[in-house]
């Protein structure tokens, strides 16, 4: 079934993915570009709160965190591009690991309440630093160097590098260090107690995370060209974490999906009413009641790919 | 970088009232957050949204009853109890059913509940901003150490305290609230002596957005009343609520003290970063009481 | 290898421990027993980390270990299973394994290889030295209650333990598999050397199996000795039957 790995179903989506820039009209290009960018950031996030089990209800500061950083070094430094662009994801990490240093010390909900605290502070240093970051018009038509410049070439950079980023994310999910993380997902306590430092691994977790945060703000400013606050303002961080939710956080994949079908929504959605937020919260409240495990997670249970937490009882 | 005016005592005197007043109305709003925190569990994300609900609502009630000082004074009352209709309506048909659930949903739910209530509001009174003219006698202002001091923060000054004696007094010596702090504590005991838990938490719940609609309608008058007002003192709240030691009153009023005054001094000191003090006021508090300063109810 | 000295511990004024003593040899096979409430959970607790003694000393192979950590404690040896249990429910009944094994061959933080190539003749080793082999990819969370409390005991085998702490191992277990449980004890005693403490409730099992039994009644040592001895004392007759 589906967990004979799906090479071939994967690589067909990839190469329509890489031939639908020529044949689509080039809103539809952005949109995919978005979704991918998107995608990232909430793969980053699921590494934590999937598989990680940990509150991370402000990850959007660390994308904002690699976005600005990577504007910022590429508009007001006299540095090579290449360098603004793993200053980025580096910047992120390093966010990433001085609040998370902070925030392991606690447990779920007051990890989550911290992190909001400290994130906002990065935000409110952002909105405010006008002479840095432009305060809240934030930083506006920046151009890229020629070789991503146009909207095809910076579709296909996005998804080299978001496919690149995702393929690494997986290797991790099944390296020792995935297993344990969601081992400290499940029972942090029996991890402690067969030898393993919890808060190591966490904090590890969300590095890396971050880093990969940092790397898809960086793509959203090859994308748009401009930064601003509102990338570090926890609602939006809330945001990837529903959509974290939609696609199905137990799961590896589910993610995507729940990005794809977030930005898709809201892009339609936006056509034909300004009341995008209204809906959006209906989504939760349908997704609450009715599909905990999210689409996908729904889908692989369906399936039978994936044991549903409450199942216990004789075989 | 330019430091406000002279930094004289009178200046810092009245700007430390300023805060203190400011203070009382995040007390009010944090009080109400931290005992739904400490009854359910869990912070409720829509506790701005209804502090929103409670500012927009004094001013409707306002406007309908001519905007005079009784109409002040009815939408005082009436506003915060709109608000706390509202949140009856959200728990009873939908909350309720998630309290069997993991915290993750009911939070997850506040984070609906707030999306929806911004929209209605949009909806409801639309994108402009309102204002509401206080009544006669808190208009203008007091002399006080030189400078001028409004006489509604004076009002503020007073009914802050007034409202944590009441909830005080609540909690310790009335039988629900002492209940709905025996809930907090440990609610498989509460149900097991035949005590109806669903019930104390609706009552909790819906206590903590009355106070959320009452810091609205009481801020109304000092404030545009506009969209967005729900994310700036939703955040406030979160930080409040989180130095001062989760589902804890007295932290909630410590916490709101430190956030008022820090802001306050922030403008005198530093206006383009005002608002960063308080931030990094909670990130140093954080580090040393990771937990909040006070003892939190779990 | 292992002993206890006059370890006290209360909770918010309530005693738990009283100056309880608790002393295992190499090899040995040892039990605590008492009514509940006396405290054995809580000694456990105290032994692996998870609790701090107020007073006492808690001494593993010369060492003192009251101020280590869980996992710092368990890395020196000592591993212990959970009264309820406590698994990875998501995972399968290999990987609930694995992860122990990878944690005690410090490979828990290796990033960039499969976890499915490592670790796995061991994994399957305990897997089959326990009978859950034919289980071995089911989600942890579908077992049968015995079934959980034995992989449980699989879990905390995986550290390569020195020192096995079970806490009530045969808990809700059906007689047959109780007796099933408890030749696998003794099974790993013999052959892999490894020093085992244990309580219970069930008299028919510590007697039958146990070499040395420690009595406990309200948070205090009342006797240590060999099943003979615990049975003939007076102190113990006195105290089951006067609890009643």
């Amino acid at each position: 079934m589906l967990s004979q790995k799906p090479y071939w179903f994967v690589a067909f989506i990839l190469i329509i993915l890489f031939v639908l820039p020529g044949i689509i009209p080039r809103f539809y290009t952005y949109i995919l570009a978005i979704i991918f960018v998107t995608s990232l950031l909430v793969m980053s996030l699921n590494m934590v709160v999937g598989h990680g089990g940990l509150f991370q209800f402000h990850h959007g500061a660390f994308y904002g965190v690699g976005a600005y950083t990577f504007a910022l070094f590429f508009t007001k430094t006299p540095l090579p591009v290449w360098i603004a662009f793993v200053a980025g994801p580096v910047f992120a990490a390093i966010a990433g690991m001085i609040i998370g240093m902070f925030c392991v010390r606690l447990t779920r909900l007051y990890f989550g309440m911290l992190q909001i605290s400290l994130g906002s502070l990065l935000w409110a240093l952002a909105f405010r630093w006008y002479s840095l970051t432009g305060g809240d018009d934030g930083i506006h038509g920046i151009v890229m160097p020629s070789f991503i410049s146009s909207l095809n070439n910076a579709y296909y950079f996005i998804l080299i590098l978001t496919i690149l980023g995702i393929i690494v994310m997986y290797l991790i999910f099944k390296s020792p260090f995935g297993a344990t993380l969601q081992a400290i997902r499940d029972n942090p306590e029996r991890c402690e107690a067969i030898g393993i430092n919890v808060r190591r691994h966490q904090l590890i977790a969300i590095i890396i995370a971050t880093f990969f945060a940092g790397l898809a703000g960086v793509l959203f400013v090859v994308l748009e060209g401009s930064v601003f606050p509102d990338l570090l303002f926890w609602v939006f961080s809330l945001e990837i974490f529903i959509m974290c939710l939609l696609g199905g956080w137990f799961t590896f994949a589910g993610p995507i999906i729940g990005a794809a079908v977030m930005v898709s929504l809201r892009t339609f959605v936006g056509i034909y009413t300004e009341y995008w937020t209204l809906i959006l919260g209906v989504i939760l409240i349908l997704l609450i009641f009715f599909l905990p495990e999210g689409l996908w997670g729904y889908l692989m249970e369906k399936l039978g790919e994936h044991p549903k937490q409450s199942q216990k009882g004789g075989n | 970088m330019e430091i406000g005016y002279s930094l004289t005592i009178a200046a810092l005197s009245s700007q430390f009232l300023v805060g203190l007043s400011r203070a009382m109305i995040l007390f009010i709003v944090s009080a109400g957050m931290s005992f739904v925190l400490g009854v359910l569990r869990v912070p409720n994300v829509a506790h701005g949204s209804l502090y929103m609900i409670g500012a927009f609502s004094a001013f409707s009630i306002s406007v309908l009853l001519g905007a005079g000082s009784a109409g002040f004074w009815l939408a005082l009352i009436l506003a915060p109890l709109v608000v706390a209709f509202v949140s009856f309506i959200a728990e009873r048909s939908l909350f309720c059913h998630l309290y069997e659930r993991e915290h993750l949903m009911l939070l997850l739910f506040t984070f609906a509940l707030m999306l929806i209530l911004d929209d209605l509001v949009k909806i409801v009174w639309g994108a402009d901003y309102r204002s509401i003219i206080a009544p006669e006698i808190f208009r203008g202002s007091v002399p006080i150490f030189g400078t001028p001091f409004p006489r509604y923060n004076l009002f503020l000054l007073i009914v802050g305290p007034l409202v944590g004696i009441g909830l005080w007094w609540f909690s310790n010596k009335t039988k629900i609230g002492k209940i709905a702090r025996a809930a907090a504590v440990d609610r498989e005991m509460v149900g097991a002596i035949g005590i109806n838990v669903s019930w104390v938490f609706a009552f909790a719940f819906i206590l903590g957005c009355f106070l959320a609609g009452l810091g609205g309608a009481l801020v109304s008058p000092t404030v545009s009343i506009k969209l967005g007002m729900d994310h700036d003192i939703i955040m406030e709240a979160f930080l409040i609520v989180t130095i001062g030691g989760l589902g804890n009153m007295w932290g909630a009023l410590l916490g709101s003290l430190i956030f008022g005054i820090t802001q306050s001094f922030g403008v005198l000191f530093w206006p383009q970063f005002a608002i960063v003090f308080p931030y990094v006021a909670v990130a140093i508090i954080l580090t040393w009481w990771p937990k909040g300063m006070l003892k939190s109810v779990w | 290898m292992l002993h206890l000295e006059n370890v006290y511990k209360s909770f918010d004024n309530f005693v738990a421990v009283n100056g309880a003593n608790l002393a295992v040899k190499k090899g040995e096979l040892v039990a605590v027993i008492g009514p509940n409430g006396a405290g054995k959970t809580t000694i456990f607790n105290l032994i692996t980390g998870q609790l701090k003694p107020d007073n006492g000393r808690v001494v593993f192979k010369d060492e003192d270990i009251n101020k280590l950590s869980a996992y710092q404690i368990c890395r020196r040896g000592i591993a212990r299973s959970f009264q309820i249990a406590n698994i990875f429910p998501r995972l399968t009944v290999f990987k609930n394994v694995q992860v122990s094994v990878l944690s005690q061959e410090g490979k828990s933080t290796t990033l960039f290889y499969p976890a499915k190539k490592i670790a796995v003749e061991k994994t399957n080793s305990i897997l089959e030295s326990v009978g859950l082999a034919d289980k071995a990819h089911y989600p942890a969370a579908s077992l049968a209650h015995g079934d959980q409390r034995v992989l449980e005991i699989a879990i905390a085998l995986g550290n390569k333990p020195e020192l096995l702490i079970l806490d009530e191992p045969t808990a809700g277990m059906s007689a047959d598999e109780t007796s099933a449980t408890m030749k696998l004890i003794k099974k790993l005693t013999e052959s892999q050397g490894l020093t085992i403490l244990f309580c219970e409730h069930d008299m028919e099992v510590v007697f039958n199996v146990a070499q040395s039994i420690m009595v406990m009644h309200q948070g205090e040592t009342i006797i240590q000795g060999s099943p003979e001895e615990v049975r003939n004392s007076k102190d113990v007759q006195e105290c089951y039957l006067g609890v009643g």
